[in-house]
């Protein structure tokens, strides 16, 4: 195996602990919401608290998902076609996971524009009207910024290009290692 | 070029919520419009800022307490109670235990896997054809995703913007309909060649079945009543629920320990981030649907064929057939309500939520269909018959379905009656 896949398996294993985390916490939270609800002692903040966990719960997953070959796909062609051009569809398929990644992070790039805030000496204001961008501004009810809850598009994006990286390293050099490390 | 990446990348094997996202990315560069670039990954997270969706993860929790919790044995017996004891016994052991099952689990994959598991064994044993057991036990998880708790009912009520509750609702009456045609299949096929006969239970063996099964029957009747009542929303009783799931497995039945779950909490965020995943892809998705004005010109064709909904609905389901068969139920309707929804509601008049088990029930056929049926593999998987022979037995229940299709698409009124 090689080491790029196995940073691959423990950030995959790191992103699904943490995720299951994230599962248990919104059951609490909406457990919680509905006993002071109960005593007309509603908290305004927990539905809030509960959707956001469950997007990082949500994330988190979906990238180590790539790691451990967990998705949904329409493998009809897979199914029929010769061993040796399914291979070649299934390389093409990581391909395409692997260019996801990068415009991911591009989108990400462009949408948190950390070049513009480094050149404004992180001064919002400046930022904001050099840029016209108002991601740093976005209040939630929890009392923090939203970028920092919209952070997870970054763990997100870099968690898919590095499984996508190393599962497509796997595949050209056709050395698959069994996915069952769960 | 946008649909050409997406039909490609849709059979290549690529993941269906990443290929909603890459043929967005592929319309965005297309068109020119790339300011949308800034907003895409926002686009992604804000498709999930939904309180609806939240069920999504609760309702797997309590499936997953409650299959870990030994419920599945008990609700075996307990229906062996009522329908044992005369030929073909086991066989409606088999639908009645899938019909009380199908009020906790909400997902025919995961029914078809647990029920397959504990039901085709027993039936072989009794001297039934394995391919006709393992067909029933996948026909009777076609329950699953109508009977409510629905996994996705909750999704389409999320796309269409519908109450989950009043989605819950709408099903009762179609769950119980294809209930009663499995019903008459096993009895038709009965008369045609006589199935084995089970032993009755006595009185002891009985009180004791459904004593057991009591405390789980809690389940389904928190759920129902408290959406029934308004007392809770969707997502409130099924956090309740997965509270009662734990107690029962733990206190009552001891099948559960404190160690499992982690491994519990675990499965559950797998599972249903598969599912929300595809639901954060289809928004940056959505875009491509409503630049394009896809619904417009989907509408202006249809209507220029009918102007009648019942004959719009047997296109909408004709077609549909045709997608479950290749696309996984949950992909279909995050892909089609979109596109399908304003035009059955804005041209046809026709209800949200007749459109919703309609939709619904005729993609989860696909789940039973060669050659993407999920469905018909993991029964397969799960009792060790060749699918070719469970879909040789499966025939009559899939045509019975699609008699209650009909039945639903002439008359809303099973759908819409509880609402």
């Amino acid at each position: 195996m090689s080491p790029l896949y196995k940073v691959s398996s423990v950030w995959a294993r790191l992103e699904i602990v943490a995720s299951a985390g994230f599962a248990g916490a919104i059951t609490l939270l909406i457990l919680l919401n509905v006993v002071t609800r109960a005593f007309d002692q509603s908290i305004y903040w927990i539905d809030e608290a509960a959707i956001y966990a469950m997007a990082w719960m949500t994330f988190l997953a979906a990238s180590s998902g790539i790691h451990y070959g967990h998705s949904v796909a329409v493998s009809l062609l897979v199914d029929f076609v010769p061993a040796k051009t399914a291979r070649l569809i299934e390389m093409g398929a990581d391909a395409c996971v692997f260019v996801f990644a990068v415009a991911m992070l591009f989108c990400c790039w462009r949408w948190y524009r950390p070049d513009a805030l480094i050149a404004a000496g992180f001064e919002l204001t400046a930022f904001q009207e050099n840029t016209l961008n108002f991601i740093y501004a976005e209040p939630t009810t929890l009392g923090i910024n939203k970028a920092w809850i919209w952070l997870v598009m970054w763990v997100f994006s870099i968690g898919v290009l590095l499984h996508s990286t190393a599962n497509l390293f796997l595949s050209l050099a056709s050395d698959r290692a069994p996915e069952s490390e769960q | 070029m946008t649909p050409l990446a997406f039909f490609l990348l849709l059979f290549g094997n690529v993941p269906i919520a990443i290929v909603l996202a890459l043929s967005a990315v592929v319309y965005i560069a297309e068109s020119g419009n790339t300011v949308l670039f800034d907003s895409f990954a926002q686009q992604m997270f804000s498709g999930l800022e939904n309180y609806g969706l939240l069920a999504i993860p609760l309702f797997m929790l309590t499936g997953e307490l409650m299959n870990e919790g030994g419920i599945t044995e008990r609700l075996i017996r307990a229906a062996r109670v009522f329908v044992g004891g005369f030929r073909g016994g086991l066989a409606w052991i088999n639908i009645v235990a899938n019909m009380l099952m199908a009020a906790i689990i909400g997902s025919a994959v995961s029914q078809i896997a647990v029920m397959s598991r504990a039901m085709v064994p027993a039936m072989a044993e009794e001297g039934y054809d394995r391919g006709f057991a393992a067909a029933t036990t996948a026909a009777g998880g076609l329950l699953a995703p109508v009977i409510p708790p629905s996994m996705l009912f909750i999704i389409y009520g999320v796309l269409a913007q519908v109450p989950i509750g009043s989605m819950f609702l709408a099903g009762i009456v179609p769950g119980i309909l294809l209930f009663l045609g499995f019903a008459v299949v096993i009895t038709v096929i009965g008369l045609i060649s006589p199935l084995p006969r089970s032993d009755r239970m006595s009185v002891r063996e009985s009180i004791s079945a459904l004593s057991g099964c009591l405390p789980a029957a809690l389940i389904p009747a928190v759920i129902i009543s408290a959406i029934l009542f308004g007392i809770a929303t969707p997502t409130e009783s099924a956090a309740v629920a997965s509270v009662i799931a734990f107690l029962l497995g733990s206190i009552v039945y001891r099948n559960l320990k404190v160690s499992d779950i982690g491994r519990i909490f675990l499965r559950t965020a797998q599972n249903s981030a598969l599912v929300i995943f595809m639901i954060a892809t289809a928004n940056v998705f959505g875009w491509v649907i409503i630049y394009e004005a896809i619904p417009q010109k989907l509408a202006a064709l249809i209507t220029s064929i009918t102007a009648d909904p019942f004959v719009f609905l047997l296109i909408v389901n004709g077609v549909l057939l045709f997608v479950g068969m290749l696309i996984d139920g949950i992909a279909a309707i995050i892909l089609v309500t979109p596109i399908l929804l304003p035009i059955a509601t804005g041209f046809f008049g026709i209800s949200p939520f007749q459109f919703g088990v309609v939709v619904s029930i005729n993609l989860i056929l696909g789940l039973l269909t060669p050659p993407v049926g999920v469905g018909l593999y993991v029964a397969s998987a799960m009792s060790e018959v060749k699918p070719a022979q469970i879909f040789g037995a499966l025939w009559p229940f899939l045509l019975a379905s699609l008699v209650v299709l009909l039945i639903l698409i002439r008359f809303p009124v099973f759908s819409t009656v509880l609402i």
